[in-house]
């Protein structure tokens, strides 16, 4: 009697599991799926490596093209990036103070790159190229670029703060009181961790709604998220640039 | 995660069936056709001997739990066929590769196009300056000029006025001279017409003298005429 029981449940769950199972091939929403490589022993994946040689490609044959012949007064596309290059030079200059002219190039690569690689990964038809596993996405969609990006933000500023001053930098550690000691310790663990996690969440986050609205109704509902996904992205790219100058600029700035 | 969850499912299933005969395999549910596990290990079964003492209402329970974690375990190997590691927090070699291709797209980006645009803005800002800053200083050498115009107007009619004065002083002078000079013949002039009454004067009065003795006489010889 028992077992019988036992094992009609089993059926049921059994079925029920079916059922999800053949939803799930409906829907094909794949989730954490990489395209792998092997270089040497260890294993890339390949997708985001793609996508940033793309993105690259980009910035550097734009930038190239319209760089070539300089007007006084600007075409259209020197006009352009001669908006992105104030743009970058005033926040860089915000944050940073009067010695942010060698630290233009650092900030200005990071909004590039996150501006373009996430504006890529919504505008740019990927699905066209088939992978044999996984899909082509925005490269900040995954965690190696975003926390890549934010490691070099944080040697970025351990270099500023200890080449403008030295060891003394250290003190900054028991500045103001060092009973805050632990929480400044804390911080430099902290600053790249909400950095790289706040634009991988944000990017993925934000593809994987579009793909669920777009396999539930593909019609005009994805539209308004699109649009704020590219919103959104774009104010994420700013928030990164603007947060790594502003490390920097406190690592440099003087005694208060 | 699969084979984790695999290997405890594994464990539990010993421990559930040890209180259960062995289901004869004909009796195998169709659904389950498909699935590829490792064979439930029955004969082993035998030597373990569990013996559970729970009252029934429990157990039902209980078996039922664990029947449910059974078949989720059950189910995923055969969807990992098709997921394979759904890995969202997968840190590999891309890390490092992405930080190197970063620093090469710095690198590139300064070369091609910070450095060469920023100069030319910077160098464009420049002489748009220099040229505003050059237009003012006109303007305050157009007011130099003005003001020394001025002054040479001033100057030019302090001049003219000084020597105005002058010319008249000289020509006072002058008048004066002419004027003592005349004055001083007129003077002259004078003096000799008055000598020279003096002297008819007296030159009369000589006369009238003699004359007066001469009518004297007559008078007196007239007045006397017998003497």
């Amino acid at each position: 009697m028992e077992s019988l029981t036992i094992l009609d449940n089993m059926n049921v769950l059994l079925c029920s599991i079916n059922t999800l199972k053949r939803l799930y091939d409906i829907s094909a929403v794949e989730v954490g799926q990489h395209f792998y490589w092997q270089i040497g022993g260890f294993l890339v994946h390949a997708q985001v490596l793609i996508t940033s040689w793309v993105v690259i490609a980009i910035l550097l044959v734009s930038a190239i093209l319209v760089i070539r012949n300089l007007q006084t007064i600007p075409t259209f596309g020197q006009n352009l990036f001669e908006y992105v290059l104030e743009f970058i030079r005033d926040v860089s200059k915000t944050q940073i103070g009067e010695e942010y002219g060698p630290w233009v190039p650092f900030i200005g690569t990071l909004f590039l790159f996150i501006f373009v690689s996430n504006w890529s990964g919504a505008l740019l038809p990927w699905k066209i190229i088939q992978l044999p596993h996984g899909e082509l996405a925005a490269p900040t969609n995954d965690i190696n670029t975003t926390v890549a990006l934010a490691l070099l933000t944080s040697v970025a500023y351990f270099y500023a703060g200890l080449s403008k001053k030295g060891l003394a930098y250290f003190s900054k550690y028991i500045q103001p009181t060092p009973i805050l000691l632990p929480i400044n310790i804390l911080e430099d663990f902290t600053k790249p961790l909400s950095l790289s996690f706040r634009l991988f969440g944000n990017i993925l986050a934000d593809e994987l709604v579009v793909v669920v609205l777009v396999s539930l109704v593909p019609l005009v509902v994805p539209i308004p998220v699109m649009f704020l996904g590219l919103f959104t992205s774009g104010i994420q790219a700013l928030i990164f640039a603007t947060l790594a100058a502003a490390y920097i600029g406190e690592s440099i700035e003087g005694h208060h | 995660m699969a084979n984790m969850i695999m290997a405890s499912s594994r464990t539990l299933i010993r421990a559930s069936t040890a209180s259960l005969p062995p289901p004869p395999p004909s009796q195998k549910l169709p659904i389950l056709n498909h699935i590829t596990l490792p064979r439930l290990q029955l004969p082993l079964l035998n030597n373990l001997s569990l013996k559970i003492p729970i009252p029934n209402p429990n157990q039902t329970l209980k078996s039922l739990s664990v029947l449910a974690a059974t078949s989720l375990a059950l189910a995923p190997p055969s969807l990992a066929a098709e997921i394979e590691k759904a890995a969202l927090f997968d840190f590999n070699l891309t890390l490092p590769i992405i930080m190197v291709e970063f620093l090469l797209l710095m690198v590139a980006l300064d070369k091609v196009y910070f450095s060469p645009l920023g100069k030319f803005m910077d160098e464009r800002d420049a002489a748009i300056r220099e040229k505003l800053s050059s237009v003012k200083d006109t303007s305050s050498e157009v007011k130099q000029l003005e003001e020394q115009a001025v002054a040479v107007m001033k100057a030019a009619r302090a001049e003219i006025s000084a020597a105005l004065n002058q010319m008249k002083k000289e020509t006072q002078a002058e008048v004066e001279e002419k004027i003592a000079e005349g004055r001083k013949k007129v003077e002259a002039e004078l003096q000799e017409a008055l000598a020279s009454l003096e002297k008819q004067k007296e030159e009369t009065i000589k006369s009238l003298d003699s004359q007066i003795t001469a009518l004297s006489q007559e008078i007196v010889k007239k007045v006397l005429p017998t003497v």
